[in-house]
């Protein structure tokens, strides 16, 4: 490779920049919003216009009858040599485009309900209705969490059944999601989306079983309507849902807070105390995830445990405490913090979780613990060699910062951040290079695969020869 | 290609759903070209709106036969030039005043990119901007020597003589970084 192709690569594959979310949402108004008063200034429709230009003339009304008998017989002599057409992900993207309701359900081992929502989506991809329900095991298990949350497009009502009461915010000021953004999730989908495995079959259904990165998640694909029907552990489903499911309503018994603008009345002392204690929750994490950025461990230790003490089941506070516990050599109270996030994740993957308790296992000695988490996580380590978005939770795991969009790695960083955290565990090294041609690398890959498939001898070696970090990334293993 | 072919017609037709799919699909690397080209967040957001809102109202007379990428990826380029002419006017004209005080805004407000890509940006705002054009679209416009010749109105062999000094005087730049 010549200096000038490695130049092209680096343009390539680090100049990149994207819009906020926000950003991106004002762009998008602005831009639907010169759409509908282009609309406005030229209401005649142009399907109208284009018919009325066609039918004007006889000529061309016979003209435009010959052009669609010529284009259903090029349909109709197209049909034999389609009739089995190959499934792409672009039509699972498509066709989830199209959906305006979406019905989301997951469930426990038992299969009860342990979460059920209920979404309307506009046609600009964002959510403009939801409905989010918890059943009651959930509530005795999260405390503060709510029995239900409603949002009817104008004001957000949430329900809480421990306070018998339902507060009433302005969706500007209160919105909840499944999905963050859908659009972007979808349009990952298209870009990054695998095709794992073409006509399966699950639960005795015929499937196609596709890889989505942005929700790191493997889902079940109706070879009919293209549309997931699990993802993950969730069930999705499209029907429109009655339209009391949207309606905000007061049960009973209930007392009412309006906290919506222009309402008079004042705030109950144990909401003014919970607003407060969260914001004080959302300073000391913003504070503990730049102090763990910088290496200032025992400052993010102290604002850690302020967020964790307010927010029990923040899993990633105590996640990111317990990796400063490690950069203070505290690994007995990492290990503490680790099996903490794995509690909260209830038997629920959490691969990088696994990784990083093994590893302070070991600084500890307690090798079979160790061992024993790191077979948990070590397929997927070994998979997302091939598929590096499988890979990138250990990434968010390993810098805070790619949470605040500073940092986002590139597949090769993935990658080459996941080989040196294979060599730690097994001490072997296989002849990985960052700066060679897949094809090169795909030996040492192989050789990865078929170490875990026949070997798999794990040998944490701590002081193991690492990849040299790419330039620029900032990052730590 | 064919979901831009559908695209095309259901924006013409009237579709805010094709509209925000296009601006979806599109949006980021319309904002990489910009800032290529520009490096100056708040101007390359301001040229990408600019181009999206004169695509949003150009649905009634929109009759275009070809991409669609590289006809946004050409208005981009477009309203690049117009800008950089327009503050050329203004730098000779007057002294120049001084620039607001930036708003503060959370990250969702911004651009997203990393330390990386804003290295990039700068070294290659010291090419001539010639030279940068040809890269970005070439590299991130994904266009051949021949679409870019026809943008910028010269020879196919000027072209690939602006990509190849413009890579060279990159490589010196990013020097270190290169020969590791």
């Amino acid at each position: 490779m010549t200096p000038e192709d490695k130049v092209e690569r680096i343009l390539q594959d680090r100049l990149r920049f994207s819009a906020g979310a926000t950003l991106r949402r004002r762009m998008l108004a602005r831009t639907l919003d010169a759409q509908r008063e282009s609309q406005e200034t030229n209401p005649a429709s142009l399907k109208g216009a284009a018919r009325r230009t066609i039918m004007n003339s006889r000529t061309a009304k016979l003209a435009s009858v010959a052009a669609l008998v010529a284009l259903a017989t090029l349909a109709i002599s197209l049909v034999p040599r389609f009739t089995r057409p190959a499934y792409a992900i672009e039509q699972t993207v498509e066709a989830l485009q199209n959906v305006r309701f979406l019905h989301i359900i997951e469930r426990d081992d038992r299969g009860l309900i342990e979460d059920e929502r209920w979404i309307e989506i506009g046609a600009d991809g964002f959510q403009i209705r939801y409905r989010q329900q918890n059943p009651p095991s959930v509530i005795a298990t999260h405390p503060g969490a709510p029995l239900m949350v409603i949002e009817d497009g104008d004001s957000t009502a949430v329900y809480r059944e421990d306070k018998r009461t339902v507060i009433l915010y302005d969706r500007e000021n209160k919105q909840y999601q499944w999905v963050g953004r859908l659009g972007v999730a979808f349009e990952n989908l298209r870009q990054e989306g695998t095709i794992l495995e073409e006509n399966d079959e699950y639960q005795g259904r015929p499937v196609h079983k596709v890889w989505w990165p942005y929700l790191s998640a493997e889902c079940y694909v109706d070879p009919e309507t293209k549309l997931p029907i699990t993802l993950g552990d969730t069930e999705l489903s499209y029907e429109e849902p009655s339209p009391e499911i949207f309606e905000i309503v007061f049960p009973e018994g209930y007392a009412i807070v309006d906290t919506r603008p222009g309402a008079a009345e004042s705030l109950p002392d144990w909401l003014l105390e919970e607003s407060s204690a969260d914001a004080k929750a959302s300073e000391a994490f913003e504070q503990a995830t730049h102090a763990l950025a910088n290496g200032d461990y025992a400052t993010a230790v102290e604002s850690f445990t302020i967020v964790t003490e307010i927010q029990l089941r923040r899993n990633w506070a105590w996640f990111w405490q317990g990796s400063a516990h490690c950069g203070l050599g505290q690994y007995d109270l990492a290990v503490e913090k680790f099996t903490k996030v794995l509690e909260i994740f209830e038997g629920d993957p959490c691969y990088y979780c696994n990784y990083a308790r093994a590893l302070a296992y070991a600084q500890l000695r307690a090798d079979e613990a160790a061992e024993e988490d790191l077979r948990i996580c070590l397929p997927e380590m070994v998979r997302a060699l091939r598929i590096p978005s499988a890979g990138k939770m250990f990434e968010y795991a390993n810098n805070p910062l790619i949470s605040r969009g500073k940092a986002k790695p590139s597949d090769q960083e993935v990658v080459t951040h996941m080989i040196n955290r294979l060599r730690i565990v097994s001490g072997r090294r296989f002849g990985y290079d960052p700066g060679a041609s897949v094809e090169a690398n795909e030996v040492a890959i192989s050789a990865w695969e078929e170490w875990l498939e026949t070997d798999g001898q794990i040998d944490i070696t701590l002081d193991a020869e690492l990849l040299p970090e790419i330039p620029g990334t900032g990052d730590t293993q | 290609m064919l979901e831009d072919e559908k695209l095309k017609w259901q924006f013409k037709c009237g579709s805010p759903q094709a509209l925000a799919r296009i601006y979806e699909k599109y949006v980021d690397s319309l904002l990489t070209l910009a800032m290529g080209l520009l490096n100056d967040a708040s101007e390359a957001e301001d040229v990408v709106q600019d181009v999206f809102v004169g695509f949003a109202r150009s649905a009634n007379g929109f009759t275009l036969r070809g991409n669609l990428k590289a006809y946004l990826t050409t208005a981009v380029v477009n309203r690049v030039r117009d800008r950089i002419r327009r503050e050329k006017r203004r730098s000779t004209g007057r002294v120049e005043e001084p620039s607001a005080v930036a708003q503060s805004c959370g990250p969702d407000e911004q651009l997203v990119f990393t330390e990386d890509a804003g290295r990039l940006s700068e070294a290659l705002t010291e090419l001539p901007h010639e030279q940068r054009e040809t890269i970005m679209l070439r590299l991130k416009g994904n266009m051949t020597f021949k679409e870019i010749a026809k943008i910028q109105g010269v020879s196919i062999n000027t072209v690939q003589g602006r990509y190849r000094y413009g890579l060279q005087k990159l490589r010196a730049r990013l020097n270190g970084e290169v020969e590791k």
